[in-house]
């Protein structure tokens, strides 16, 4: 097993949204998609998980509905709103921006710089 | 949408889910969590355990929905606020002695904003009423005064026509009589020129305004009722639209009420509106209006004065007699007269009531900081436990707060009443049309004034009791023996409120004594038991106005009257007269007296009165005669002066003998009849002494008496003394009226009122507001000192409670009970010393700023005695509960160690 990567600020969220966007999730199936995608790679706490939803639930970005649960139970299904979409956008685009500038600065030579 | 809904809908808004909703939710989570836990191996037990410990209690779960929507101050807050009410409750005596303080300075300076907010900033219900101006002009040689300009309709139109005028109004006050009755009652109208309904743009209560349509075919007989003649003489019937009323034997169709607010005009408040059309033309004076100009908007004063200037230069080419010779105009704001004087009481009052809200602030802060003591503990704990000083800094300040909007609820409430006290003590002095009520900026104010003062009085102790390190605090309760520190502030605090406390008691006690000055004042004339009565002549009614229209057949019909009300038993002297009655008598006339015809144009009084007047009021006779029945039935040839008179006119050699005339005693209009020869040469026959004539406070201007019978108006005069209380006479005074003329009533307002003599002076405007100024700076500063002598007691009260050890260990180790009094009362008593030494200090120099302001200077003796006054009362508010300190019983609180 891999070792587990600590979340950096504020990435949270554009981690839910994304897991959202595949089609509408319950909370703890957000918690396993997220998990499932990254390999388990990824530890989250708890506690800001399901503040972060509320956060993105009040924002707009996502919307929660009741349903039933694969075992019959009942769940609130979360799913992406427009809003939401573009907010994914924008974040996905300023997220792979921001990473390949780091990484390029990181990937100089001492003879480059 | 009805306002639950509305809220309920906001409410949503803020907070979409419910907690039920968020729980349920996440209990659904942990259940799930649970469960693959479950398959993983795990005993179910063990999977609750974890899945709890992993993703927390459903029972959290709301809290951090609530924090993370954006809720958690507003949470924070609520929590702040339902302490506070909790700790009021706990605190029963010490809430109600804080929230008392607060009600006190809070109601009053409610009151007395509504007050200002009516008379000054809103006080008449007309449309553009700060554009609508009276049509001053200024006499270049007497600048003081003013008067009104009077038009005629062509006039009026012309000056309706000018660039800066929106609109004008005329109107004309009349003394009516309502007849078809059993008895003619007097009323006052007020014709009004048909456009007065959307000049004034005030909604009638019922039916409409007066119309240009009123004006046709020579004017319609329909009326308009004030709300108060509505409210009296129809009892307020909602059905009168319609009805007639019938006024001067001819028939008005009722058409319109106005509401309670419209009270026009404030100088004169009608009972009925007629249109100007229908108005009677007897005479020239008749015709004039006074008009009331609205200006367009955004047009100044003096744009307006020059603007108009020419039209009115015009119309004294016409009516010379109507304008002196140099003059120019002055318009004024319809609300400028009252806030000459008013404005200033009001500023005054509101300086007092202010003094009092600082006071009950220091009061509340001293409450707190003495509270505070007993709570370090607790705070100790909330900051050991994690609490920022920012944290109990707002929870101490929503505490104020809370205690300062229960004194704002209190308060406002409690203002309804007080606002309505000047109004009350002091009717003349303000608008007719302002009336109190609680308002949105009122409402406002006074809760913009609670948050204020809780921000005030909560400051100082928040900040103090936040500042503490735990360590030294939490160990155990404070040891007796440890002198508190900082107890400068609480000194600051007792120093200030009691400084203020004196300048307030100082202000109440010059008020005081100038009014008590006022009413020692000589009069010059006994008011005790004499009566005014009046009685207007019924000029309207064609047939009795023959009867008495010629000067001795209403000279016969007054001396028949007067007669059979001598004849009532316990009349004991009766006078006629007119423009007769003190304090304020006479009309001023120029007058030219032998031997000094170089002396311009002289000046007095004139009052028609007969030779009974000086017995009747006990003017005393200096110098030689009063005239005789004979004299006064020819009016001519002779009079009599007062002694201001004989000083400043006479004084070059003895007053008899001394020939004045006064050429103004001509008829001025159509009712006026004079005797042969009232403008020829007189004799002065006598000198009495100076009864005040121009008001309980200024001193008595040069007056000549002449026999009413030189002129006489349309109304009449008498003067009864009786035994006793004259208004118990009323009745058969007015049977013995009745008696010589059947419908001849008794007048109840106007100069020919009916009232006692020391009910005339009550009305006089100096009176009344010294008056005013007394009782309420009386009322202002008692609480003030009820306030401050609370705030020592029980700073002084809760020290000994706290400092019960200390006192134990003092008496046992041999202190003088003396000492230990001393001990426990020192800083209060010390601080209020200091305040009653700046206090004195204040005074002092606001001495002068005061004179000005209330017309008279602090009396020195005043000052002293307030001060003694309250030393007195520190004294004993200290004293009083530090006796408990040397009550305290060595071994007994030597236990508590």
């Amino acid at each position: 097993m891999t070792k587990p990567v600590e979340l950096p600020q504020g990435t949270l969220e554009m981690l839910i949204l994304k897991a959202v966007s595949l089609g509408p999730l319950h909370g703890y199936g957000i918690l396993l998609r997220i998990q499932q995608i990254s390999g388990e790679r990824l530890e989250i706490l708890q506690g800001s998980f399901y503040a972060a939803i509320y956060r993105l639930e009040r924002r707009g970005w996502i919307k929660g509905e009741w349903g039933e649960s694969e075992n019959n139970r009942r769940a609130r299904f979360y799913s992406l709103t427009a809003a939401g979409t573009r907010q994914l956008k924008a974040e996905t685009a300023k997220w792979t921006d921001m990473a390949a500038v780091v990484a390029g600065i990181l990937a100089k030579k001492a003879g480059e710089i | 949408m009805s306002l639950l809904a509305a809220i309920r809908k906001l409410w949503h808004s803020i907070a979409p889910r419910t907690r039920s909703d968020v729980e349920e939710e996440f209990r659904s989570t942990l259940d799930a969590y649970k469960e693959d836990l479950i398959r993983q191996g795990l005993p179910e037990e063990e999977a609750r355990r974890k899945a709890r410990i992993d993703l927390g209690q459903p029972a959290a779960q709301n809290e951090t929905y609530r924090a993370a929507i954006g809720l958690r101050l507003f949470d924070e807050l609520g929590g702040d606020i339902r302490y506070g009410l909790r700790a009021l409750r706990r605190n029963p005596a010490f809430s109600a002695v804080a929230v008392l303080s607060l009600a006190l300075g809070i109601g009053a300076t409610t009151a007395m904003f509504s007050l200002i907010y009516a008379v000054l900033l809103h006080p008449f219900p007309y449309a553009g009423s700060d554009r609508i101006m009276n049509l001053f002009f200024i006499d270049e040689r007497h600048p003081d005064g003013f008067g009104f300009v009077t038009l005629s309709k062509a006039q009026f139109h012309d000056l309706g026509l000018a660039a800066p005028v929106d609109s004008v109004l005329g109107f004309n006050v009349v003394e009516l009589e309502i007849t078809g009755g059993a008895l003619p009652e007097d009323i006052l109208g007020i014709y009004l020129t048909e456009n007065a309904g959307t000049f004034f743009g005030v909604r009638p209560l019922l039916g409409r305004s007066l119309e240009p349509s009123d004006a046709e075919n020579g004017g319609h007989p329909v009326v308009v009722l004030n709300y108060r003649f509505w409210q009296r003489h129809f009892g307020g019937d909602p059905h009168i639209i319609g009805r007639t009323l019938e006024i001067n034997h001819a028939s008005y169709t009722i058409i319109g009420v106005m509401p309670r607010s419209f009270a026009f005009n404030d100088f004169a408040v009608a009972d009925v509106y007629l249109p100007a059309s229908v108005m009677p033309v007897t005479n020239v004076s008749d015709l004039a209006y006074l008009p009331w100009i609205k200006l367009r908007p955004n047009v100044t004063r003096a744009a307006a004065n020059s603007a108009l200037e020419p039209i009115v230069r015009q119309i004294a080419k016409q009516h010379p007699e109507r304008l002196p010779d140099h003059w120019h105009l002055a318009l004024q704001p319809i609300i400028w007269t009252f806030q000459e004087d008013t404005g200033r009481t009001l500023t005054l009052l509101l300086a007092g009531v202010v003094l009092l809200l600082i006071i009950g602030c220091a009061n509340c802060s001293i409450l707190l900081l003495a509270r505070g003591r007993t709570r370090r503990h607790e705070l100790a704990i909330r900051s050991a436990i994690g609490a920022s000083r920012w944290r109990i800094v707002r929870q101490l300040l929503v505490e104020a707060i809370v205690i300062s909007c229960a004194g704002a609820v209190l308060g406002v409430a409690a203002s309804y009443w007080l606002a309505k006290l000047p109004l009350l003590l002091s009717p003349d002095s303000f608008p007719a049309e302002s009336f109190i009520r609680i308002n949105a900026p009122i409402l406002a104010f006074s809760v913009g004034l609670a948050l204020l003062c809780g921000m005030l009085f909560g400051l100082v102790p928040a900040l103090r009791l936040s500042r503490h390190d735990s360590a030294r605090m939490l160990p155990g309760r404070q040891i007796g023996g440890v002198a508190a520190p900082a107890k400068h502030r609480w000194s600051v605090l007792i120093a200030a409120q009691v400084a203020l406390t004196l300048l307030l008691m100082a202000t109440a006690g010059t008020a005081i004594h100038s009014f008590l000055g006022l009413m020692r004042m000589p009069l010059g004339y006994d008011p005790a038991n004499v009566m005014q009565v009046g009685i207007q002549f019924h000029t309207k009614d064609p047939g009795e106005w023959g009867r008495i229209q010629s000067r001795e057949a209403r000279m016969a019909y007054i001396e028949q009257i007067r007669e059979k009300i001598a004849s009532v038993p316990g009349v004991s002297t009766i006078a006629a007269g007119t423009a007769a009655t003190p304090p304020y008598s006479g009309n001023e006339n120029s007058f030219e007296i032998d031997g000094t015809g170089d002396r311009e144009q002289p000046q007095a009084r004139v009052i028609f009165v007969d030779q009974r007047y000086f017995a009747a009021l006990r003017i005393p006779l200096l110098q030689g005669r009063i005239w005789n029945k004979d004299e006064n039935t020819r009016g001519d040839f002779i009079a009599v002066v007062n002694q201001a008179f004989a000083t400043r006119y006479l004084s070059s050699s003895t007053a008899f003998g001394r020939q004045l005339r006064i050429p103004g005693l001509m008829p001025r209009n159509g009712y006026e009849v004079t005797s042969g020869q009232s403008t020829a040469w007189r004799q002065v026959i006598g000198v009495v002494g100076d009864a005040r004539n121009e008001g309980i406070d200024h001193p008595v201007v040069p007056a000549i008496y002449l026999p009413y019978t030189t002129l006489m108006p349309s109304y009449a005069q008498f003067f009864v003394r009786t035994q006793g209380d004259p208004l118990s006479y009323l009745q058969s005074i007015r049977a013995a009226i009745a008696s010589v003329a059947s419908d001849q009533q008794i007048s109840t307002g106007g100069l020919a009122g009916t009232f006692t003599l020391n009910e005339a002076i009550e009305r006089d405007p100096q009176y009344r507001s010294q008056r005013l100024f007394s009782i309420l700076f009386g009322v202002f500063s008692a609480m003030a000192l009820a306030l401050a002598l609370v705030g020592i007691f029980s700073l002084v009260a809760y020290s000994v409670a706290q400092r019960t050890t200390e006192f134990g260990v003092r008496l046992a180790l041999g202190a003088p009970r003396a000492h230990v009094l001393w001990v426990a009362a020192r800083i209060a008593l010390v601080s209020a010393a200091a305040g009653i030494v700046i206090g004195l200090a204040l005074d002092s120099f606001l001495g002068a700023v005061l004179a000005h302001w209330m017309e008279s200077a602090f009396a020195a003796g005043s000052l002293f005695a307030a001060a003694a006054l309250l030393a007195l009362s520190v004294l004993l508010a200290c004293l009083w509960p530090a006796r408990h300190a040397i009550a305290v019983s060595p071994t007994e609180a030597l236990r508590y160690e």
